[in-house]
């Protein structure tokens, strides 16, 4: 048993080294050494310079590690399908390229795959099972070096997923990452990025991850990426100049949540059902010199989270044609947030459209530029010259939204008869009427049309059919009450 | 004599129609009555004008947008049924009994041979019959008009509303009908009912409020209070078979949420379904107690 193992193992790195003298730059691995991968690796091949990663275990020791420890600098790796329960560390310029099926298992501990030198690139690989070793943050693939190309890799079962460390001019595409099944505490995350600036992180999936996390990186562009059921979909610190865009982050807990950066662009991104305990479609503390253009946030706990941003008087904060729907609160803003321009946003129903938090007047923002404001579905004034401008400013005077800043647990009492009776109330009565929370000066009579479609909306025909099946049960408890005053009659003229 | 008497008992006894057909009888009649009656009609005319109302103005507002999800439509209808259900369902129920023994036509209807237990059942179907022909009336149109609007309420959602529309009114019914076997005049009924509703829709949620904000109630308290209005029971059973979760309603809606989880449609509807059966109990063993006349 034993020397067959080794017999393997020799092979394994006879066939490397051959295909390494021949010169080849691709390294093909002939097929029937995929099923040599699916042994464990008991021991390393006896020239091998080894070493033990935190967790214990050897590190290139089976089969990918012999070919990588074979290849020379710049050779591409086609790895053959199988699966290859090891660690790796790719310490030299390579391409490790997946032809088919490639399974790389950490066995449930450690880190799986580290790359430490510049211009790796790790393609199509299904990366499995790490440790759940917080402290040590068992990683699938951390990088620690520039230029790398992580693509189209699928990561299941894992703590943290791709961990950049001072890696730079990254490119991290088209790779699903899904978390461990672990409570949200225990959980890792799927994406990090530690001072790894002008990294494209593109078209990747993240479910089920604590955070993706963005950490003193400048300039990253983040575009397409899904993100569901994670803590923060995406979640910047102190990273400035970072362009979001087209992204879709839906049930996390958090949308998209921006601290302490500056310059940042959030553009054509969806945010849909946010609803964890803050649950904020896109939340910012401050953050400074930001955009936030045309994006679509519905159903989340508060679409928009302003804290103390913007932070500087640089650059005004702009909000503006994005469609802020059916949040239970449209925008949250602390009483102290100042410098924002909202302007040619769609406010569709949310139950509460803005709110200061903690009561207070919102001074300092403004809610329309260049004679333009937004649209407002609870506006009620009209447009008599029909110049899509409302004639009267859009105020938001509501006693009973007051009291809801300064006590939430009363939103209990929402939807009920009560709440109108205290708006009306509130509107009656100068002497307890609230100031205007805030003041629109020029809304807009039609919605800015810009969104796509939420999902697919309820069949008409169903909700038609419905009511004609309540329609028809008022009906028939009608007619058989005809019916029955016809038949005592008939009955009363026989007596 | 005896045997005459005892004679003549049996023959009724033989020819008296079951319990069953003697509740049924009165229940059709009842049914009759009350949906020929002007009052009802109103009610029922005001909640369709204003379910009809709500439903094309605000299906106007978010058609064009495509947007689905809890929005102004449901919240609104809740609201007119909050509204106009208890309202309707209370003063009916009211005029039932208070009604009848002052036309002296209680007199007349336990003269019959029928017991008064089955007198009071077959009135509670049989205007519980003219609730729900309101309120799937009203909803039902709404639906329609919703359909026609190009607006995105969910089917499931307008059922499920018109389902607990139901409950309430028959809760409403209960307690209409306790007031008027305790009236001695049909005008004290409707007048006391009238009060009722006004207490159940808007004095103790504005006491809840009250006392929240001056006494600082802490959640579990607030929601408990809550949930023992039939009215608020309605509404967050209602909120929470739209999207499984009553979180929409801030800490005390998540607090709720965390502890009873899975049992709160259970809390919702035992607190419907006792506010139904506790006061027509009551309303039976008054109505056997007092006079008809």
């Amino acid at each position: 048993m034993n020397t067959n193992r080794s017999i393997l193992a020799s092979s394994t790195r006879r066939a490397a080294i051959a295909a390494t003298i021949t010169g080849c730059v691709n390294l093909f691995v002939p097929p029937s050494l995929a099923q040599d991968a699916m042994q464990p690796p008991t021991r390393p091949p006896a020239a091998a310079p080894t070493t033990r990663d935190s967790s214990g275990v050897e590190i290139n020791a089976g089969t990918l590690g012999t070919l990588i420890i074979a290849a020379k600098t710049g050779d591409t790796i086609h790895v053959p399908a199988g699966v290859y329960r090891e660690h790796i560390r790719i310490d030299k310029p390579l391409s490790l390229i997946a032809e088919g099926h490639v399974v790389i298992d950490g066995m449930a501990s450690g880190d799986i795959v580290e790359i430490c030198a510049p211009n790796v690139t790790f393609r199509g690989f299904i990366v499995r099972d790490t440790g759940i070793d917080l402290d040590k943050e068992n990683a699938a693939i951390r990088v620690l070096a520039d230029h790398a190309v992580i693509e189209n890799n699928t990561l299941e079962d894992i703590l943290f997923g791709i961990d950049l460390k001072q890696a730079s001019d990254a490119i991290v595409r088209g790779n699903f990452i899904g978390g461990k099944d672990l409570d949200i505490a225990r959980r890792g995350d799927g994406l990090r990025l530690w001072r790894s600036d002008r990294t494209l992180i593109e078209h990747n999936t993240i479910h089920d991850g604590r955070d993706a996390i963005l950490w003193y990186s400048q300039n990253v562009t983040v575009r397409g990426n899904t993100s569901r059921r994670c803590r923060y979909g995406f979640h910047l610190m102190f990273s400035d100049n970072v362009v979001m865009e087209n992204n879709e982050l839906t049930h996390n807990s958090v949308g998209i949540y921006l601290m302490y950066s500056k310059g940042v662009t959030l553009r054509g991104n969806r945010l849909l059902s946010n609803r964890g305990p803050s649950g904020y479609g896109i939340g910012l503390k401050e953050t400074d010199q930001f955009s936030i253009t045309d994006n679509l946030i519905a159903a989340n706990r508060a679409g928009v989270y302003l804290d103390g941003s913007p932070f500087t008087n640089l650059k005004p904060g702009d909000i503006s044609h994005n469609t802020i729907a059916c949040n239970d609160v449209g925008i949250t803003f602390l009483p102290s947030v100042r410098g924002n321009i909202i302007t040619a946003n769609n406010f569709v129903d949310n139950i509460e459209q803005v709110c200061v938090s903690g009561r207070g007047e919102l001074r300092g923002n403004d809610f329309a530029a260049n004679d333009r404001g937004n649209f407002w579905t609870d506006y009620a004034g009209y447009d008599a010259d029909a110049d899509g401008i409302g004639d009267f400013a859009h105020e938001s005077v509501t006693l009973f939204e007051n009291l809801l800043d300064r006590e939430p647990k009363l939103r209990l009492l929402l939807f009920s008869p009560a709440q109108q009776a205290i708006e009306f109330v509130g509107r009656a009565i100068p002497a307890i009427r609230p100031e205007p929370k805030f003041f629109d000066p020029a809304p807009l009579t039609a919605p800015v049309l810009n969104v796509t479609n939420s999902g697919p909306a309820p069949s008409r025909l169903s909700l038609a059919i419905c009511g004609l099946g309540l329609v028809s049960v008022a009906s028939l408890v009608y007619f058989s009450s005809r019916a029955f005053a016809v038949t005592t009659r008939r009955k009363g003229a026989v007596a | 004599m005896s045997t005459a008497a005892l004679l003549s008992t049996d023959t009724i006894e033989a020819h008296a129609p079951s319990m069953v057909s003697n509740v049924l009888t009165l229940a059709w009649r009842e049914l009759r009555d009350s949906l020929r009656a002007r009052s009802f009609l109103l009610y029922s005319l005001a909640f369709l004008a204003l379910g009809l109302g709500v439903s094309y103005v605000s299906a106007a507002g978010t058609g064009s947008l495509g947007l689905s999800g809890f929005g102004r439509t449901t919240a609104g209808l809740i609201n007119i049924v909050l509204l106009v259900v208890p309202l309707m369902a209370l003063s009916t129920g009211a005029s039932a009994i208070a009604g009848d023994r002052e036309r002296g036509m209680l007199l007349f209807l336990l003269a019959q041979p029928v017991s008064r237990l089955e007198v009071l059942l077959g009135k509670y179907i049989g205007l519980a019959g003219a609730l729900i022909a309101c309120v799937t009336l009203g909803l039902g149109a709404c639906s329609l008009v919703l359909a026609w609007q190009g607006g995105t309420t969910e089917p499931r959602t307008m059922l499920w509303l018109a389902g607990l529309s139901i409950l309430l009114a028959l809760s409403m019914l209960s307690l209409g009908m306790l007031v008027s076997a305790l009236a001695r005049k049909a005008s004290v009924a409707v007048g006391t009912a009238v009060f009722l509703w006004l207490a159940l829709v808007f004095v103790t949620d504005l006491g809840i409020m009250a006392g929240t904000l001056a006494l600082r109630l802490p959640v579990k308290t607030l929601f408990v209070l809550t949930l023992s209005n039939p009215l608020q029971a309605f509404k967050m059973w209602a909120l929470h078979s739209i999207d499984a979760s009553i979180d929409v309603l801030g800490p005390a809606g998540l607090y709720a949420m965390d502890t009873y989880n899975d049992l709160l449609p259970w809390m919702f509807g035992a607190s419907m379904v006792a506010w139904i059966a506790l006061p027509l109990v009551a309303t039976a063993f008054f109505f056997r107690m007092r006079s008809p006349v």
